[in-house]
């Protein structure tokens, strides 16, 4: 499948003054206030901000599951309107199918695909997230770190351009969530789709995104965003490391030293 | 009487002996303790009573005895059975699907789910004599009653169900393009299955309740009938005592029969989680 080329120079997801208002009790709730933000194709970028924020509202716009109140989200200069298999979801909660084996679930997205594709597919996703010998097992008899391997390998599948990943890791222990971070920068590596990943952990966000984007509280806006300029594997002792870290704080509002 | 006396003591010095043995023995002998001393009771009562119809527990084994070898209780059992068996399946056949769609389409429920649940409070029970009149005394009626009664359940049951379907899974569905039968067979289907087979299995709980019920009303054969029928032939409560038992046997085996479906990998998630 070709995607319709974008115009030269402009971005892959384009965000022009989102924002989002909710009906709560009969009150306007307003989430998102005229959000600007250019995301370049195969960029990793975190949006990083407090609980209620927003950010999570501003990735489902752009995945196409929730309308703007005003504004626009453009991938490849096309306005989102639904979900596309091309750009895919990575829930929070698990969103793979309990009732599916592991391969019953990842083959979901190239169901269309001839048999031996399928397998070809299948077989090189689920060694991609290292859940070979595995692909007759069920959810529910995996960690919890395996389902979301199971899940980010079904969403490799597609070949995805665009990955919204809101707080993949973010029900996981912290020894599984480095684990899947330094895996997820490998295959991001090899494989170069664009990421927007949400979260409101600020060593994750440090560890995983070329720019973060920092959030305001409620009406969620964007406070900053700050660019991480370390080659991967980063370095979490070095001095740069702690200034870019303090910074995000800073503008979180809280401090890191207690 | 002085057996049952020794029983229900020798019940009550296993139940309190119990406690020292291994927790698989005393899935066993718990309830066998208590089921021995329940019997030794009823004995002790009739004895006690002298009531002159009551029977005690060896007069309602004999009573067993005496139905197998007049072969009717296979009759009665096969006609009970009958119906049951084809009042629910056309009632899962039918309610199934119609819950899926019910479900899943907000304009359909909006339109049918207030008609549901408002015939939905109406006892089967009450239906026997339109039953009746519509299919008159036999197989016809008692399927029909059959089919009221699991069709609510199973209807509601699968409705419920399909509502209840997480928006992550939902949103899976629509990111990877899944429309359609696909959507049904993929993901509907699958994700109410759990709560769809619970829901069978209320239902043929309550078909088994009410076929019986049915049966001593509007019908000349199946269990309840039986029961009416030695009632009527000179107050055999005997064999009325020892055909609630039979009726009792049969209802445990059904529920076990279809717990069976709760094994499956496809469906187990829906029974261990939360």
């Amino acid at each position: 499948m070709n995607h319709s080329r974008r115009p030269a120079g402009e971005a892959k997801v384009v965000f022009e003054k989102v924002s989002k208002t909710f009906k709560q009790k009969g009150e306007p709730l307003e989430v998102l206030t005229a959000v600007d933000l250019a995301v370049d194709e195969g960029e990793f970028v975190c949006l990083l901000g407090p609980s209620g924020c927003g950010k999570s509202t501003l990735l489902n716009i752009a995945g196409g599951f929730e309308r703007p109140t005003a504004g626009s989200v453009k991938i490849d200069g096309a306005e989102v309107h639904e979900p596309n298999a091309k750009r895919v979801f990575v829930f929070q909660e698990y969103g793979i199918f309990p009732w599916a084996s592991v391969w019953d679930n990842i083959v979901l997205g190239v169901r269309d695909q001839s048999k031996a594709e399928q397998h070809r597919i299948v077989e090189e996703v689920i060694e991609l997230v290292g859940l070979s010998g595995f692909e007759s097992s069920y959810p529910m008899e995996l960690s919890g770190g395996m389902k979301q391997r199971v899940e980010v390998a079904r969403a490799l599948a597609v070949s995805p351009d665009v990955l919204f990943m809101d707080e993949p890791f973010g029900a996981l222990d912290s020894l599984t969530r480095l684990t899947l971070r330094t895996e997820l920068l490998r295959i991001w590596e090899e494989r170069r789709p664009t990421v927007l990943f949400v979260t409101h952990d600020v060593d994750e966000a440090m560890q995983l995104a070329e720019r973060i984007v920092v959030f305001s509280a409620r009406p969620g806006r964007i406070a900053e965003i700050v660019s991480v300029d370390m080659p991967h594997p980063r370095d979490i002792g070095s001095p740069e490391y702690g200034v870019i870290k303090n910074r995000l704080y800073e503008l979180l509002g809280v401090t890191h030293l207690i | 009487m002085i057996f049952s006396i020794i029983a229900l003591v020798a019940a009550a010095a296993a139940f309190s002996l119990a406690r020292r043995f291994t927790p698989h023995a005393q899935e066993w002998v718990l309830p066998i303790c208590v089921a021995t001393g329940l019997v030794a009771l009823w004995d002790i009562a009739c004895v006690a009573s002298g009531s002159e119809i009551f029977p005690t527990p060896l007069d309602t084994f004999y009573a067993f005895g005496e139905l197998i070898e007049s072969q009717r209780l296979w009759g009665d059992i096969a006609a009970s059975l009958f119906r049951v068996t084809w009042g629910f399946l056309l009632a899962a056949g039918i309610g199934i699907p119609l819950g899926l769609v019910v479900g899943w389409s907000t304009r359909t429920f909006r339109a049918l789910n207030p008609i549901i649940q408002g015939l939905r409070p109406i006892s089967p029970i009450a239906w026997i004599p339109i039953a009746i009149l519509w299919f008159g005394i036999g197989d016809g009626a008692g399927v029909f009653l059959i089919f009221l009664s699991s069709f609510f359940p199973i209807t509601v049951g699968t409705m419920a169900a399909v509502r209840n379907i997480s928006l992550v899974h939902q949103r899976s569905a629509m990111n990877f393009g899944v429309k359609g039968f696909d959507l049904f067979r993929r993901v509907v289907l699958p994700a109410a299955l759990p709560q769809i087979i619970t829901s069978l299995r209320i239902a043929l709980g309550v078909a088994w309740l009410v076929i019986v019920a049915a049966e001593m009303v509007g019908m000349d054969t199946g269990l309840g009938y039986l029961i009416n029928d030695a009632r009527n032939a000179g107050s055999r409560y005997d064999l009325v005592v020892a055909t609630m038992i039979m009726i009792g046997l049969i209802g445990i085996l059904l529920d076990f029969l279809i717990r069976r479906l709760e094994v499956f990998d496809e469906v187990r998630w829906g029974y261990t989680q939360r």
